[in-house]
């Protein structure tokens, strides 16, 4: 019987990456936290497709953590260059909105505010990677598990029979 | 294929499940409170809920036209993830009537893909700009997504607390056959 670990890293690596980006660019990242759950079911798909024999929901929890944990780091990276975008991003969408409103709500401006305020610093860097790594690790873990009950159920293949060698000439 | 914790008596299963359904209860409510806490705290104490609107800014955009409101300001998430979150409240509150805590079994995962295909289709809808839908759709799509969610969620965790516990338990030790019983002929010849 193969009693081989699943290796869990790489396909945390892949799908990390992926989910992470996707949650920092600007205009895709408005499925919010579905990225990340959607990134821990991809994760979930390449360990099934990498590991002979079924997996179980505690092996989906261990992937689908590692690829949060490697998400985060990926947004949080990819958020710092992007921060202005949004800006940006956010500024058109108010333009438009303010020619058919006669005043815009003042929540509007503020959000513009807390996504365009502040230059770069490690300490908050940190802090938000920090918290988002948690976050995502915990959203992870729920899109393994889910992957793995959707790609995870394999039968395990039988065994084949031993041959019949020669009877023992000594029996 | 990975080394599977030995068949556990429901006790053992009991011992894992409660507590992290326990924790997972305890953290949603915070999560949850604390949703609702950044507007509340908006005209008390701003940089308390600005620090609560940014702690759920990698979770979702925060758009204010697609948030509930609550003391007349936006909540911290928008109508769809609240839906979700709540959902998956409610599915805690359902968890021990529906499973119990004596057996963890992953749902079927054809339930799973049916209360996906609502919120999927909200979702699309609205990316290729076919719709806009209003706040409370986006919040009962979410619920219903959400509630099946625990169910997954602790069976996982649950799964890797028994792991930990049954590797430190370790196997049983096997008798010594270097030393011979106390009734044994042997013994009492070595005394």
């Amino acid at each position: 019987m193969n009693n081989r670990k699943p290796e869990y890293l790489v396909p945390a690596l892949i799908a990390g990456a992926v989910s992470g980006a996707l949650s920092g660019i600007p205009f895709v990242n408005c499925l919010c936290c579905l990225w990340i759950i959607g990134g821990a079911v991809l994760a979930s798909f390449l360990l099934a497709r990498n590991t002979a024999g079924p997996l179980t929901a505690g092996d989906g929890a261990i992937v689908g953590a590692l690829t949060g944990i490697v998400a985060a780091v990926i947004d949080s990276l990819i958020s710092v260059p992007l921060r202005p975008v949004n800006a940006v991003f956010l500024r058109r969408i108010m333009d438009s909105l303010a020619r058919f409103s006669d005043q815009m709500p003042a929540q509007w401006q503020e959000l513009m505010q807390r996504n365009s305020a502040g230059g770069f610093s490690v300490s908050g860097f940190l802090f938000g990677l920090f918290f988002s790594a948690a976050i995502f690790a915990v959203l992870g873990v729920l899109g393994g598990v889910i992957g793995v009950s959707i790609f995870g159920r394999k039968k395990t293949p039988a065994s084949p029979l031993p041959s019949q060698g020669p009877p023992d000439a000594t029996a | 294929m990975r080394e599977r914790i030995p068949p556990t008596s429901e006790a053992a299963v009991r011992r894992a499940v409660i507590p992290v359904f326990a924790l997972t209860l305890a953290g949603t409510l915070a999560w949850l409170s604390a949703i609702f806490l950044a507007p509340c705290l908006k005209s008390r104490s701003p940089a308390a809920a600005a620090f609560l609107y940014s702690f759920f800014s990698p979770v979702c955009h925060q758009i204010p036209g697609r948030s509930f409101t609550f003391d007349g300001y936006p909540l911290a998430v928008c109508g769809r993830c609240l839906g979700i979150y709540a959902g998956f409240l409610a599915g805690l509150v359902i968890y021990p009537f529906a499973r119990g805590f004596s057996r963890i079994s992953l749902p079927p995962a054809r339930l799973f893909l049916l209360l996906s295909v609502p919120v999927g289709l909200d979702f699309a809808g609205g990316f290729v700009r076919i719709w806009a839908s209003p706040i409370g759709l986006r919040f009962a799509v979410g619920a219903l997504w959400g509630i099946l969610l625990p169910f997954y969620f602790i069976t996982g965790v649950s799964e890797l607390v028994l792991w930990r516990s049954s590797r430190k338990k370790g196997p049983e030790p096997s008798p010594r056959i270097d030393e011979p019983a106390l009734d044994s002929p042997r013994r009492k010849n070595i005394e």
